[in-house]
């Protein structure tokens, strides 16, 4: 079982929904924010930030951290992600294993990593500088990907599992991601999530993908898919309650749309939990 | 191969390549849904794609004055020009009304990069730096002394621009989704301002003897100084043509305080 206490079921802050957010108060238990919109110096983004965060508790979610990029890790950034969690004191930070920067260019992408040892002692030694900067363990997502490198030597999910062991670091399960890398690279999506270390996954997505058939694409611009709904029934099943948070980033649909989503993620976990109860 | 190896391999095919080299090909595992290559192009395709849609929300008139795929070709000759290099994405298109002026010849270039630029300090006047503006209420309780001592600057969002052509009658028809008009050169520059007042962005064009009062006033002229430059030409009505553009100005959310009030 996830030894966090749940925060419940959230949805990704996005600027569509921030007047009716504010006006209607929806029964969304938590917002997650990507941090590099409101890493800016006023204006709207801030306002409602703050407003919504006088009402809900929020997450930082970012995209820019480059963990496992082979450059220097942007200390202006972190600076910046440090002074905009003293501002907002989400429950927690997150980012993704990847890199999104080469040496000359951001790339403003979510790029697969070769899971070998050199990477894991390298993404290891900067994680823990980024924990010390922003003085809290730090969240890391599995992506979606859509190549896999010939000098892993371990799995995403092993060498997620030795990140963690190694540096304290959380887990934000995103099961949409495992189930499109699966579908793309072959593999068996509940066996990633098995071989995760459970106590410490803080937090799951869920989203929606695109399905060109032969492989799939993370888009998000789509509502979830019915076996991403079962993976995620099976992952509670396994884990217990964990703070789940759906991410629509395109495409955007009514505001009910995004909350009916949430009520069924809520209708399935309680389904677990009573079945696991009887 | 090693992580910086492989990196450098893989951004150099992002941001330059139209395909994979071999020594990053080789590198791949490929596998039933998805061939070594038609992994690698995914990234690639998105590459371009995240970058054009966010040039393409950031310059909408621009595209509109372009068409679609001769804004597709200047946005792809700009990603080479100039990658991005700030974390932050919302930055990408900072250097495009430079890039503009080594891409589009005369007579073209100056209207269009205009617009470029006009729009650009939209994109910067939307999230500068929040400061209290001077408000009706804060001058009400002025005291004689305030009104002596009191200085004002332009609030940190507000940009000052110079047009040469009718670029905001482009960049309105262009928010409306009507036709653009012909580029025209009226006589003389335009002042115009743009800035952000109660969370949304603001802008107008200025004739030249209120842009003159105002430029003189936020460059720490006094209110007393101000009415005595506009006397040459209002006479004994100076003193209330000034205060009835400091009241426009105020309501317009232009201004803040720069000076200390005394207490």
């Amino acid at each position: 079982m996830s030894k966090h206490k749940t925060l419940g079921f959230g949805l990704g802050l996005r600027s569509e929904y921030y007047q009716q957010i504010l006006e209607q108060r929806p029964a969304v238990d938590w917002f997650e924010i990507i941090s590099e919109n409101y890493l800016v110096s006023g204006g709207k983004a801030l306002y409602f930030l703050d407003a919504i965060g006088e009402q809900y508790p929020l997450v930082m979610h970012g995209v820019s951290l480059s963990i496992g990029g082979s450059h220097n890790l942007d200390m202006g950034y972190l600076r910046q992600l440090k002074q905009l969690a003293d501002r907002i004191q989400p429950q927690w930070v997150s980012d993704h294993l990847c890199w999104s920067r080469g040496n000359a260019h951001q790339l403003h992408d979510l790029l697969p990593l070769p899971f070998t040892q050199e990477s894991l002692l390298h993404v290891a030694a900067r994680v823990r500088l980024v924990q010390d900067v922003l003085e809290r363990p730090i969240v890391l997502e599995n992506v979606s990907s859509y190549v896999q490198w010939k000098t892993s030597s371990m799995s995403e999910s092993q060498f997620l599992s030795e990140l963690s062991f190694l540096t304290g670091c959380e887990l934000l399960l995103d099961v949409n991601n495992v189930y499109v890398s699966a579908r793309n690279q072959d593999f068996d999506p509940w066996q990633f999530i098995l071989e995760l270390p459970h106590e410490r996954i803080r937090q799951i997505h869920l989203a929606g993908h695109s399905d060109y058939g032969q492989y799939l694409i993370d888009t998000h611009d789509q509502p979830i898919a019915d076996p991403v709904w079962a993976l995620y029934s099976k992952t509670l099943s396994y884990l217990g309650p964990t703070s789940t948070l759906i991410e629509r980033d395109d495409h955007f649909p009514p505001f009910e749309d995004l909350l009916s989503e949430l009520e069924h993620a809520r209708a399935i976990a309680n389904g677990v939990i009573s079945r696991a109860t009887l | 191969m090693s992580l910086s190896a492989l990196q450098t391999a893989f951004e150099t095919y992002l941001t330059d390549g139209a395909l994979p080299s071999n020594e990053l090909l080789e590198q791949v595992r490929g596998c039933t849904a998805l061939s070594a290559l038609e992994g690698l192009r995914i990234y690639h395709n998105a590459y371009r794609s995240r970058l054009l849609a966010v040039l393409r929300e950031d310059f909408p008139a621009l595209q509109q004055w372009l068409g679609e795929e001769s804004f597709e070709q200047l946005a792809l000759a700009y990603f080479t020009a100039w990658p991005p290099r700030h974390f932050s994405i919302r930055w990408l298109g900072e250097k495009l009304p430079e890039f503009i002026g080594s891409y589009i010849a005369e007579p073209q270039l100056s209207p269009i990069r205009e617009l470029a630029e006009l729009e650009w300090t939209f994109t910067l006047a939307f999230d500068a730096q929040d400061v209290e503006a001077l408000s009706l209420q804060a001058i009400s309780e002025f005291s004689a002394e305030d009104w002596v001592s009191f200085r004002v600057s332009l609030t940190p969002s507000a940009r000052w621009l110079r047009l040469q052509y009718n670029t905001l009658a482009l960049w309105k028809a262009a928010k409306s989704g009507d036709l653009l008009p012909v580029a025209t050169q009226p006589a003389g520059n335009r002042d115009c301002l743009v800035w952000r007042h109660n969370l949304v962005c603001q802008y107008r064009s200025l004739e030249p003897e209120e842009a003159s009062a105002l430029r003189f006033f936020v460059e720490g002229g006094s209110f007393a100084e101000l009415c005595e430059s506009l006397s040459a030409i209002h006479g004994e009505q100076a003193p209330l043509q000034a205060a009835t553009w400091l009241k426009l100005w105020v309501n317009e959310g232009l201004l803040k305080l720069r000076a200390t009030i005394h207490e």
